[in-house]
């Protein structure tokens, strides 16, 4: 039971379980989407845990199919933050199209053995411009928001942390694959997305308890 | 060159790192951004609300001079002509006029009564030398002014009021509030019955005016450009930091609560 509970389980699962309480009633389907997005997370890290400790074969399959969702998932939410700026619907269909491109052009170039290295990082660098650029228009906005009270502040918080945080990782993944880990006790890969795990959901469950606060004053608004 | 497991390990391992707290400082910026945003909004909002005030004083002012102005040509270039019409009758030789004798004595009566009300009109209009006296007195001339129509049933109620410093300002303030009031009454309420009533509590006084009329919506209202003299008394007590309030329904009557600081 311990080997489940991981540094990158532990705050996925509190997570969740704050997503519930505090977005299972919330009005907005995609703040309503990531309690399926961060379920679907779990299930897929409790997986790979099963796969790599108890069945001793490789999970890199599984990740590699997640990816697909995450994109989908993250990729819809900043387009919802991004649609009251002006953001059209065309431009996250353009992004989509790219990254599916992307995706099996690399899994046929890789004979399907490979991990999605290049597709993930391309997916890191959109994400962490989309937050750039939520940031950007957030401040331009006539409108003055109380940001430490801002649900969307603290979702785009978390993941630009997450994304910029393991671009370095996703660079030199490859050569962290080729060179395990013998020097430390976990692979350097581990200890990075373990800490970024940490920010970005700890960003996001702040993020869930602002929304249901937001609901709380406003119900109409969520 | 041969580069170990461990300094691939460290470059990336530091690098990552880099790259974890490059977004925190990015993160403290948009809320140290934020927060000039606010300031500034905060400053743009007080210097509107202090051009609106220096806007409203000027326009208070110019009134109350204008006001004076009027006050002081009744009194001393009307009045004055009007004063020559008794005068010029009494010069006229009892004896010699007749039977338009009678005729006579009732243009000097009405030319008198005419020089009266000049008179009268005048301290309302000169606000100042009206409210020396203070404030009680300077409303029950207002009213006994208003009481000559004999249109309404009217009632003050100051007895809580009692013995205050005088504060020329701040009575003007609350005097010309009154005034704008009472000529709405007067102008749309279609009333038969005002109440007034001045009140002093601990740290605040209060003056209310009520009237049995036809009311009016006000949110509708006050949004108007002919709400003018609603937004006036609402502007001017808050421009001696104080509140007014006003309730009113169609069919219901008003009621103009001002209270303002002592």
């Amino acid at each position: 039971m311990n080997a489940y509970l991981t540094i990158n389980t532990v705050p996925e699962l509190a997570c969740l379980l704050l997503a519930v309480v505090f977005l299972g009633r919330d009005k907005d389907p995609f703040w309503r989407m990531l309690i399926l997005y961060l379920f679907l997370t779990c299930m897929v890290e409790l997986a790979g845990i099963y796969i790599h400790k108890v069945l001793q074969r490789s999970n890199m399959p599984l990740y590699t199919v997640f990816v697909l969702f995450e994109c989908f998932a993250v990729s819809s939410f900043f387009f919802a933050l991004l649609r009251p700026y002006g953001l059209k619907r065309r431009w996250l269909a353009a992004w989509l199209a790219v990254f599916i491109l992307t995706y099996f052009a690399e899994l046929l170039a890789g004979h399907f053995h490979h991990f999605v290295s290049v597709t993930t990082s391309l997916m890191s660098v959109a994400f962490v411009l989309a937050a750039l650029c939520y940031y950007y228009l957030l401040l331009n906005a006539d409108k003055f928001e109380r940001l430490t009270l801002h649900a969307a502040f603290w979702w785009t918080n978390g993941s630009f942390i997450f994304y910029f945080g393991g671009t370095v990782c996703n660079l030199f993944f490859d050569i962290l694959i080729a060179h395990p880990a013998s020097v430390y006790t976990h692979s350097i890969r581990y200890i990075i997305f373990g800490v970024s795990d940490v920010i970005l959901y700890t960003c996001w469950s702040l993020s869930f308890l602002c929304r249901y606060l937001q609901r709380r004053s406003t119900p109409s608004s969520a | 060159m041969q580069i170990s497991s461990k300094e691939i390990y460290s470059i990336i391992g530091l690098s990552s790192l880099v790259f974890l707290i490059a977004p925190i400082f990015v993160i403290l910026y948009v809320l140290s951004y934020n927060k000039k945003k606010r300031k500034n909004e905060k400053e743009k909002l007080l210097m509107r609300q202090t051009f609106e005030n220096e806007i409203l004083h000027t326009r208070i002012e110019v009134q109350e001079q204008t006001l004076k102005t009027v006050s002081y040509d009744l009194h001393d270039n009307i009045g004055q002509f009007l004063s020559l019409i008794p005068l010029t009758i009494s010069s006229i030789d009892q004896s010699k006029v007749g039977a338009y004798a009678e005729k006579i004595n009732t243009i000097d009566d009405i030319a008198r009564r005419a020089i009266n009300e000049i008179k009268l009109l005048a301290r309302l209009l000169h606000g100042e030398d009206l409210l020396e006296k203070g404030l009680v007195p300077a409303i029950e001339a207002e009213l006994a002014w208003l009481n000559r129509a004999a249109k309404y049933e009217v009632s003050f109620e100051n007895e809580s009021y009692g013995a205050k410093e005088p504060d020329l300002a701040r009575d003007t303030f609350l005097f010309r509030s009154f005034q704008e009031g009472i000529n709405n009454i007067i102008q749309h309420a279609k009333a038969t019955r005002i109440e007034i009533e001045l009140r002093q509590e601990d740290a605040k006084m209060t003056l209310m005016i009520s009237d049995n009329g036809i009311g009016f919506p006000v949110a509708e209202t006050s949004a108007k450009r002919s709400g003018m003299g609603i937004g006036n008394i609402l502007r001017r007590a808050k421009m001696i930091d104080g509140q007014a309030t006003i309730s009113s329904a169609p069919g219901t009557g008003t009621q103009i609560k001002i209270t303002i600081p002592k």
